[in-house]
């Protein structure tokens, strides 16, 4: 070899090793696209298989009898006009099947079925719906969830598969923050729960205590109690703890169940006595301090009102309208009379303010409940609300029903939606829940969304 | 403390024995039977009151004397008459 032959080799060597190591690397950048596809897609622990897009072409994965030459594979699909794609050789058989003449993945799955003789089983290769997974995480390790009908329906006691508020689905998207305060106007709560203390609001070291011209200043560092005018809002009835249970329980603590919101500020109001009634005027107390909160800084932008009355009052109507002048929107209860609303209203829910939602029942077998108020102009949505497993005194936990069950469900969903959108305006908030609904045949006329709050939806996750 | 339904059928029978001015012994029960009320004032809101809207489980007292007929409504935390001469009463 001269010189010349030398260097023209040589010249040719590196440029194939060159060549050779570019293609290694693109292996290499092929390998980590395809490693963070499969990580991506393995996070969740369960996924819908759908067949694939219709716009390529059909994939069948078919398992013929052991012992099936590659040969003999060949031959079949040829016969089918189609081609063995790949082999699977860790499992003797299993080959994936090409169309090449236009089928469906069904109908060519369907093809290969018809040969039991030579075919175990042929079925149309799935794809990952990343829309239909459900998410580890998504499932709370809290050991009542499964009690919790409300935010994971599986026909549980006899309920029916889906009757839910889709919650499961919303958390792969968000399970709440701590940046969002509910107000929980009721008998007050156990804010020593240990289901709830983790999620119970303090008032910031930069807001200055509550003061009033009558009451003077009040330590409100857990909220506020209107019925003896201090700053210790602890329930001694057990409705106001159940209600923000279902708001905001922690979740994923491994106690006791899971609220709407894993994590969320709850605002505990007290006005009910330990009988489970209150005044008006204590009621429009609460909601003054809480505009007063709101005015000082604090981001309570929903107060859930699990109670009411036939009388209307004024008053509290007003007091409810400046409540929302500051972007707090106000959810309450329907009412349990059985009653169209729409003839036989029931306050707070049947104000027709532009910040209230009134909200009905609904079963596990997705009906109105029986006790439920209903009204196809001013009630505005339906919830879960029989059999509600949540919070109660003395760390306990028990069922309840009544549309004050469904009032915090619609109220959690609300703060999930601010957990993700905080800049939503009240009235944007407001359209997104009533929105965003699943519109049932058995709430048509009876509320004017047409349906059961959908948490998924609400937060843009479905 | 807590009301135990024969408390709640006693404070009925002397509370209507009061308001028509008999004896207590001339109170007749028609029926006391368990009953779920619609909210946390047993179904029987007085002036000025709210009440969480919680499906409450209780008693129902139905009363007779001299031909005329009370319904009392009771669960171990309260006692009401209801609809009494169109009025409740928180008792």
């Amino acid at each position: 070899m001269n010189r010349q032959n030398f260097l023209g080799h040589l010249a040719l060597a590196l440029a194939l090793i060159a060549l050779a190591a570019l293609a290694g690397q693109v292996r290499r950048w092929q390998h980590a696209s395809y490693d963070a596809h499969v990580v991506e897609q393995q996070q969740p622990s369960t996924a819908v298989l759908t067949p694939r897009d219709t716009a390529s072409a059909a994939e069948v994965q078919v398992r013929f009898r052991p012992g099936t030459s590659v040969d003999m594979m060949r031959n079949i699909a040829r016969r089918f006009d189609d081609r063995v794609e790949d082999e699977i050789e860790a499992v003797d058989g299993l080959a994936f099947i090409a169309d090449e003449d236009g089928k469906s993945a069904e109908e060519v799955a369907a093809e290969y079925r018809s040969l039991a003789g030579l075919v175990e089983y042929a079925e149309p290769v799935g794809r990952i719906n990343l829309d239909q997974m459900e998410i580890n995480h998504e499932h709370p390790d809290d050991p009542m969830f499964n009690e919790q009908w409300s935010l994971d329906n599986h026909g549980q006691n006899g309920g029916k598969t889906q009757a839910d508020i889709s919650a499961v689905r919303a958390w792969a998207k968000t399970t709440g923050s701590s940046k969002v305060v509910v107000a929980v106007i009721d008998s007050g709560v156990d804010y020593t729960h240990q289901d709830l203390m983790n999620n119970i609001w303090v008032r910031p070291p930069d807001i200055d205590e509550y003061t009033d011209d009558e009451l003077g200043t009040i330590d409100d560092t857990y909220g506020f109690n209107a019925v003896n005018d201090n700053g210790d809002p602890m329930d001694q009835n057990g409705h106001g703890t159940h209600c923000a249970g279902i708001i905001g329980a922690e979740g994923g603590n491994a106690l006791g169940i899971a609220g709407v919101n894993w994590k969320v500020e709850i605002m505990p109001l007290r006005f009910i006595d330990a009988n489970g009634s209150g005044t008006t005027k204590d009621a429009i107390k609460a909601i003054n301090y809480v505009i007063d909160r709101k005015r000082a800084g604090v981001n309570v932008r929903i107060i859930s009102a699990s109670w009411g009355s036939t009388m209307y009052s004024k008053a509290l109507e007003d007091v409810i309208r400046e409540a929302g002048k500051e972007g707090i929107l106000f959810i309450a209860a329907s009412g349990n009379s059985s009653a169209d609303a729409d003839k036989s209203p029931h306050y707070p829910a049947s104000y027709d303010l532009p910040n209230v939602i009134s909200v009905a029942a609904l079963t596990r077998q997705d009906q109105l409940a029986g006790f439920s108020n209903y009204g196809a102009k001013s009630v505005h949505i339906a919830a879960p609300g029989a059999e509600i497993l949540s919070t109660w005194l003395g760390g306990e936990f028990r069922e309840a029903s009544g549309t004050s069950m469904a009032t915090p469900e619609v109220a959690g969903v609300a703060a999930l939606v601010l957990s993700v959108d905080p800049d939503l305006s009240m009235k944007e908030l407001r359209a997104r829940l009533l929105e965003s609904v699943d519109k049932l045949d058995a709430l048509s006329g009876k509320v004017s969304s047409g349906g059961r709050i959908n948490a998924a939806r609400a937060v843009g996750a479905d | 403390m807590a009301l135990s339904k024969e408390d709640a059928v006693k404070r009925a029978r002397a509370d209507l024995a009061r308001r028509l001015g008999v004896s207590e012994t001339e109170i007749e029960e028609a029926a006391v039977e368990q009953a779920d009320f619609p909210d946390m004032a047993l179904g029987a809101p007085v002036q000025d009151e709210m009440s969480g809207q919680m499906i409450t489980t209780g008693w129902r007292i139905r009363l007779r004397a001299g031909g005329r007929e009370a319904e009392y409504r009771a669960n171990r935390d309260q006692l009401r008459l209801y609809n009494y001469q169109g009025s409740n009463y928180r008792l």
